[in-house]
């Protein structure tokens, strides 16, 4: 899986660069229009993130080349400006998603790995992890070949925790991750522990195992070996 | 007081002195006049008299006119110099005394003295003096008047230019800045008062503009180090063994962070409302709203066992900015909740054009005129930024809908007036 991440600020590009090679990425770099503009014209990528202000030109233009180029990569765009306006040009132009800075990294892969499911439409069309197989397209969940019935904050949670498995998330991650901006408001990380409960005990009572680990004072972690 | 009304009080305090003085003055002045004239008349008719002594040779009295107060006697007094009076006499036609002139002269003649006396009634000269009044009376009001009317005209012509820029400054906006233009005049100094109005508006917009630029710059420009920061803490987090101690510090780091990038990201949206940034508007179903921002807080209000009582039997429909709605209600009801006890309630109800919220809490900490500032609080919620409300009040204003906040039985309520 090959990604391009467009970013001219070095010490974001190299936590990036960091994370997603974690996550078994190729991630190849570029700090400015005119490399990446080279390097998007040259090279196929399965996923390309791009900021919109650059040195040098705008990350717009990126979009605008990768898509009159036929690119069949995924785009995502990173933007300090969180501005409908921006977000509208954008998607116009073609990219799949956007996402405001400052963003989590796990709140990234997560939307990096279900721009990649969308894309490979005709190929694996479900994801197994040991006894847990979710179809992403229908929603669905089963453990052991028996279904599950979760809610839709469940499911997101569920989802979230194996897009980011075996790492640490944070609770305020999956607090932003479910609720977007409301999670600003009070308590979100007693809803979280409340939704959490719940798809364990779902998940336990299908007979899968207890993959989620409870990091004391910061969040969970979704084990699988 | 209006410019007219001042020039014209000017003009009159200085004129009507000026005018009684020399309507006085020329009433003397003719008064005199007229009365030389008659003393000449008196002195021709004494010469006259005198001849008359002369031819007739007589002793005894002659009466010189019909009423016989002018008359020729002999006097046996001394030679005195002649002398004129003013007196009165009887006119008999009009039955009422009147002002008269009088001339007392004597005559030597063949040893004898004669008393000439000769009487002129002044009446007619009062009464050219009465007219030539009344002539000047009616020529100062008629000044006057025919000031006012000039007056009136002038300010009407020549301060017209002055009258517009005022009508232009009082219209003012600066979101209308580029339509506010204060056009050449040819009177020289309202024609620099429009430069120099021109020059300094100008100037007050582009400081405005730069004003506005840097505080989204300035926010924006944050959020680049906030994600470097963020990115690093997610790193961070990753690595085995962490002490419990320092996974709440990384905790404590990742709260202020969230709190920081809030702040922000609610500073900028604050700007972009003042700089009327959502201009797209739409047809808002304000009944929609609230039902999808209630189903949004579901969860929320039924931890806190909170009870809401949704009364919208009529919808409110009002052209806005979807964005913003969204935003307006979601502050408002986020506050009814935020501040609420558990067990509380919330009331939300439609009538005409309002929407009503209300909720049930403490008092305030603070004074009900700071409620709508930035960064004022109740102290007890540390969750809040203090920007929730000042939000508010910026949709509000921007889309003037008018908004009331009271307190009474321990219901806070805000009233919304679409």
């Amino acid at each position: 899986m090959k990604i391009l991440l467009i970013e001219d600020e070095p010490e974001l590009r190299k936590s990036i660069k960091q994370y997603l090679h974690q996550e078994g990425y190729v991630v190849e770099s570029a700090a400015d229009f005119i490399k990446a503009s080279e390097k998007a014209g040259v090279y196929d990528y399965d996923c390309v993130l791009v900021d919109i202000t650059l040195p040098k030109g705008s990350g717009l233009d990126i979009v605008k080349q990768l898509k009159d180029n036929g690119s069949k990569a995924g785009i995502i765009i990173i933007s300090a400006r969180n501005s409908s306006s921006d977000k509208i040009k954008g998607l116009d132009l073609g990219a799949d998603d956007y996402l405001a800075k400052p963003f989590d990294l796990a709140e990234l892969n997560s939307r990096i790995k279900a721009l990649i499911r969308r894309r490979n439409f005709d190929g694996n069309k479900s994801i197994v992890v040991n006894e847990i197989t979710i179809i992403p397209e229908q929603r669905q969940v089963s453990v052991k070949g028996e279904t599950v019935m979760l809610t839709a904050k469940e499911y997101d949670l569920l989802m979230f925790f194996i897009s980011n498995k075996n790492r640490v998330v944070s609770k305020n991650t999956i607090a932003e991750h479910l609720w977007g901006d409301d999670s600003d408001q009070m308590d979100s990380h007693d809803f979280i522990y409340v939704h959490l409960r719940n798809l364990r005990k779902k998940l336990m009572d299908k007979g899968c195992a207890d993959y989620v680990q409870t990091i004391y004072g910061i969040g969970y972690n979704f084990k699988v070996e | 007081m209006k410019l007219i009304s001042k020039t014209l009080i000017y003009y009159l305090l200085v004129s009507l002195p000026l005018l009684v003085v020399a309507g006085l003055l020329s009433y003397f002045l003719i008064k005199a006049e007229l009365r030389d004239g008659t003393d000449e008349t008196l002195l021709s008719e004494k010469v006259n008299a005198e001849k008359l002594i002369r031819s007739l040779k007589t002793s005894n009295t002659i009466y010189l006119s019909s009423d016989s107060l002018s008359n020729i006697k002999l006097s046996s007094g001394s030679l005195l110099n002649p002398d004129f009076n003013d007196t009165l006499i009887f006119d008999q036609e009009e039955n009422e005394n009147i002002g008269a002139r009088m001339l007392k002269s004597h005559y030597t003649f063949n040893g004898n003295i004669y008393q000439i006396t000769l009487v002129k009634s002044t009446m007619d000269e009062e009464e050219l003096l009465e007219g030539i009044l009344a002539t000047f009376t009616l020529v100062i009001g008629f000044l006057i008047v025919s000031f006012v009317i000039v007056n009136w005209l002038l300010s009407k012509t020549l301060w017209k230019p002055f009258y517009s820029t005022l009508l232009q400054l009082n219209k003012y906006e600066i979101k209308n800045h580029e339509h506010h233009h204060f056009n050449p005049e040819n009177t020289i100094e309202f024609n620099q008062l429009n430069d120099a109005l021109n020059k300094m508006m100008d100037k007050i917009y582009s400081d405005f503009i730069q004003q506005k630029e840097f505080t989204e710059n300035a926010s924006h420009e944050m959020q680049t180090p906030l994600a470097v920061v963020k990115a690093n803490l997610s790193l961070l987090m990753q690595s085995p063994n962490l002490k419990e101690d320092e996974m709440n510090r990384l905790q404590t780091i990742e709260n202020t962070i969230k709190k920081l990038s809030s702040l922000n990201k609610a500073l900028i949206l604050l700007s972009k409302i003042e700089n009327n940034q959502f201009n797209e508007s739409d047809t808002i179903s304000i009944k929609a709203i609230v039902s999808r921002i209630t189903d949004n807080f579901a969860e929320v209000i039924q931890s806190k066992n909170i009870n809401l009582d949704l009364n919208l039997s009529e919808d409110i429909l009002v052209k806005m900015n979807p964005t913003l709605a969204e935003i307006l209600i979601t502050n408002i009801l986020q506050n009814a909740i935020r501040h609420n006890n558990d067990n509380g309630k919330i009331t939300i109800e439609s009538k005409g054009n309002q929407l009503i919220i209300s909720n049930t809490g403490m008092p305030l900490s603070i004074p009900e005129e700071q409620l709508f500032m930035r960064f004022k609080k109740n102290d007890a919620s540390k969750e809040s930024l203090g920007l929730g409300l000042a939000i508010v009040k910026s949709i509000c204003k921007s889309n003037n809908i008018n908004i009331g906040y009271s307190f009474q039985n321990s219901l806070h309520t805000f009233t919304l007036n679409f």
